[in-house]
């Protein structure tokens, strides 16, 4: 018995090893940052609960609840259109009409595009001079719908959701698509039998069978809007402008760790504060989605 | 004879591969490196020339530059410097500001006094880099920022450098009846619209009021400062349609190639506007006054600085590279590549009229009192620059606030920490 719970050690340590030195230590060490003032070099000042109450109710407070805002935004948004359209076709996909493989990997192709590249070249598409989107407009005569996509607050975040979306949906596509062929072809047959619709059969067998995949899915969407921050920077830089309207939690602690252009302050425990602040929003729900993934399986 | 022909060949790629390796080994053998780091990646021809002249004079360094985002650089380099493995010199911020104050506190930058000949800078370039009595890097630019016009476009529809403010609208207004942009405005990247506020401020309001507001005499809700809001918010109307959406490149491309006519904007474009069209005809004059009686002025400031750190692995080579930094041998080279404006004086030139302009307005004309890089007003949190002007630039534009709620943020945020403000 002895024996085999060293065995049981021995092929846990490497495991342990990576996991203490990227992930305890690192969390450790940026949840102590978050207690002092630090530039990045020289001595670090304790300043204890101080950061927590600048973000939290003192001068930071405005930024960090207007990017957690937009983050909520984020998911509620990327949640709707990434399942809603992915699971719509998804659907379609599943009837295995001819060419559907093709259509697959067309959508599912912006997925294999680096999120840089794919700010930069929706960059260029959302160009308000020499843009496609607003040239196609205009050459439909839609002019009027024409704008700087990129430079108008009232849109830009949306915009970006937008982008996520074109880029993402391939993926839950393919999620969605396998949860569905999952389901054992006699619930189909025999619902048909009974004479039931389509419509009927996707809201009393396809929806509740594929729910558990949905609920996964969602506290996925829920940690990566909580934690997103790449297409934000690709397309608005770390200001995440226009005047912070594409503000989110991941800007926000790139601007205050490491600075930007601009930056006045810039404090490694304020940032760390951030982070510690985006953990507690995103650990529970990480605990949630366990909890799911183990009653899953 | 194919076989001996085949041994000939291998003969003879062996002894050019041989030779070329060689000759490598000699040269790394014999040459010292200084890695450089910087945010400015057009620097890097200076530095070959730079490394072309020292080996000239015999000294046998190699010089190893690495440039990186603007965005990412201070962090950079605070962490390699604190981790012991920076490179040998860095181009550092100027002062007053957190970041290079921090490297100083921390030890990290070397103080140059008695090690470098600073005879050839002014006083008021090296204040930017001294602290505590201690000079900490030799400064490599100047930078002068103003309204920058397309000369064609100025002499196709008779237009005159404008004196007034008035007179500036009104070309824009024939620029525009004329189908031509009158200015393009890069409306996505806040800071070049924060830049635009500064460089307008030091004419319309002028120094001896930021002197004023400096010293808590006037503040941020004074009518002066509305009214500059106000004149900004105004001129929106001759900017290209969406250019909030627009960004500095895009704006680097359209000014050179004739799209637009005007731009507010830095020295340091002109060289990215003669690579892209060295047809260009380019034109500078300062923002110009609202009242005829008054005189314009130039935002100018220190760029920046080549420290030395305390990481060096070469110190006495980086020190003979420093010291070249600071001879009007370095500012010709570095002048002629970059067309900015070199610190150190006595250099040779380019013969370049807008050059030579610019350059006069810098030593003429420079206001000595500004609120943006530079100034008091970005050493704190929240800062002017930061976290009021660039996205309140953007917010007013947007039509989102007024002048005057731009101004009461100003007001509410700089009081928060500016002592002189806080009445």
């Amino acid at each position: 018995m002895k024996i085999k719970f060293l065995y049981i050690f021995l092929f846990m340590v490497p495991g342990i090893l990576l996991y203490t030195m990227f992930v305890a230590y690192s969390f450790g060490y940026s949840l102590s940052l978050s207690f002092f003032s630090w530039p990045g070099v020289g001595p670090k000042i304790f300043v204890g609960f101080q950061n927590y109450k600048d973000a939290l109710v003192g001068i930071y407070s405005t930024e960090f609840f207007r990017a957690l805002s937009h983050n909520v935004y984020f998911f509620a948004l990327v949640t709707l259109l990434e399942l809603g359209l992915g699971f719509l076709l998804a659907l379609a996909l599943a009837t295995q009409l001819r060419g559907y493989h093709v259509f697959q990997t067309i959508v599912f192709m912006p997925n294999i595009i680096s999120l840089v590249m794919v700010g930069f070249i929706w960059g260029m598409l959302l160009n308000p001079q020499i843009g496609l989107i607003n040239e196609f407009l205009r050459s439909v005569r839609l002019g009027g719908l024409a704008r700087g996509w990129l430079g108008d607050s009232d849109i830009v975040l949306t915009v970006i959701i937008l982008v996520n979306v074109w880029r993402n949906v391939g993926f839950y596509i393919l999620i969605l698509l396998a949860a569905i062929l999952n389901i054992p072809p006699e619930f189909f047959e025999a619902a048909y039998i009974d004479g039931a619709t389509n419509l009927k059969i996707t809201w009393h067998i396809v929806l509740p069978l594929v729910k558990p995949t949905f609920q996964t899915l969602t506290i996925l969407l829920f940690i990566w809007s909580f934690n997103v921050f790449d297409l934000v920077y690709a397309l608005e830089g770390v200001q995440a402008g226009p005047f912070r309207s594409t503000d989110v939690l991941g800007t926000l602690f790139y601007r205050t760790a490491f600075g930007g252009l601009g930056s006045a302050r810039l404090d490694l425990g304020l940032g760390a504060t951030v982070a510690s602040l985006i953990f507690v929003i995103v650990f529970p729900v990480s605990i949630l989605y366990v909890y799911f993934v183990e009653r899953k399986s | 004879m194919l076989s001996k022909l085949g041994h000939l060949v291998s003969l003879v790629i062996f002894g050019v591969v041989f030779t070329v390796f060689s000759s490598t080994l000699m040269i790394t053998a014999q040459t010292t490196e200084v890695e450089i780091w910087s945010w400015r990646s057009q620097d890097a021809e200076v530095w070959t020339q730079v490394e072309e002249r020292l080996k000239s004079e015999g000294i046998p360094v190699s010089i190893n530059f690495r440039s990186f985002l603007a965005t990412e650089y201070d962090s950079k380099i605070n962490l390699a410097l604190a981790g012991g493995t920076g490179p040998d010199i860095v181009y550092s911020r100027r002062l007053p500001g957190v970041r290079t104050q921090s490297l100083i506190d921390a030890r990290l930058l070397i103080p140059l006094d008695g090690k470098v000949d600073f005879s050839n800078f002014t006083s008021s370039v090296l204040k930017y880099i001294q602290s505590g009595g201690s000079t900490y890097g030799v400064p490599f630019a100047v930078q002068v920022v103003g309204i920058f016009y397309n000369k064609d476009l100025y002499n196709e529809y008779g237009l005159s450098e404008p004196e007034t403010w008035a007179e500036l609208v009104g070309n824009a207004e024939i620029l525009q009846q004329n189908g031509i942009t009158p200015f393009f405005i890069p409306g996505k990247d806040a800071w070049a619209l924060v830049m635009q506020h500064a460089m307008s401020g030091v004419s319309l309001l002028g120094p001896d009021w930021i002197e004023s507001l400096t010293k808590g005499e006037v503040n941020f809700l004074n009518p002066q400062w509305i009214e500059l809001n106000r004149k900004l918010n105004d001129l929106k109307k001759y900017y290209q349609p969406e250019f909030l959406a627009n960004t500095v490149a895009e704006q680097d491309a359209s000014f050179a190639f004739g799209t637009a006519a005007m731009v507010f904007y830095g020295i340091w474009g002109y060289q990215t506007w003669k690579e892209f069209n060295p047809d260009v005809s380019v034109g500078y004059f300062m923002v110009p006054p609202d009242d005829p009686g008054k005189e314009p002025w130039a935002y100018v400031y220190m760029d920046g600085a080549l420290g030395l750190t305390s990481s060096s692995k070469n110190p006495d080579m980086a020190l003979e590279v420093l010291k070249f930094t600071a001879t009007p041998e370095f500012g010709t080279i570095f002048s002629n590549v970059t067309f900015n404006p070199p610190a150190v004086g006595g250099a040779e030139l380019p013969a370049d009229p807008l050059f030579e302009e610019v350059v006069g307005a810098s030593q003429e004309k420079a206001s000595p009192w500004v609120y943006w890089v530079g100034s008091v007003f970005v050493t704190g949190k929240p800062s002017l620059y930061d976290d009021v002007l660039s996205p309140g630039m953007q917010a007013m534009y947007a039509g989102k606030i007024t002048p005057e709620e731009f101004a009461k943020e100003a007001q509410d945020a700089i009081s928060q920490w500016y002592e002189p403000l806080k009445r």
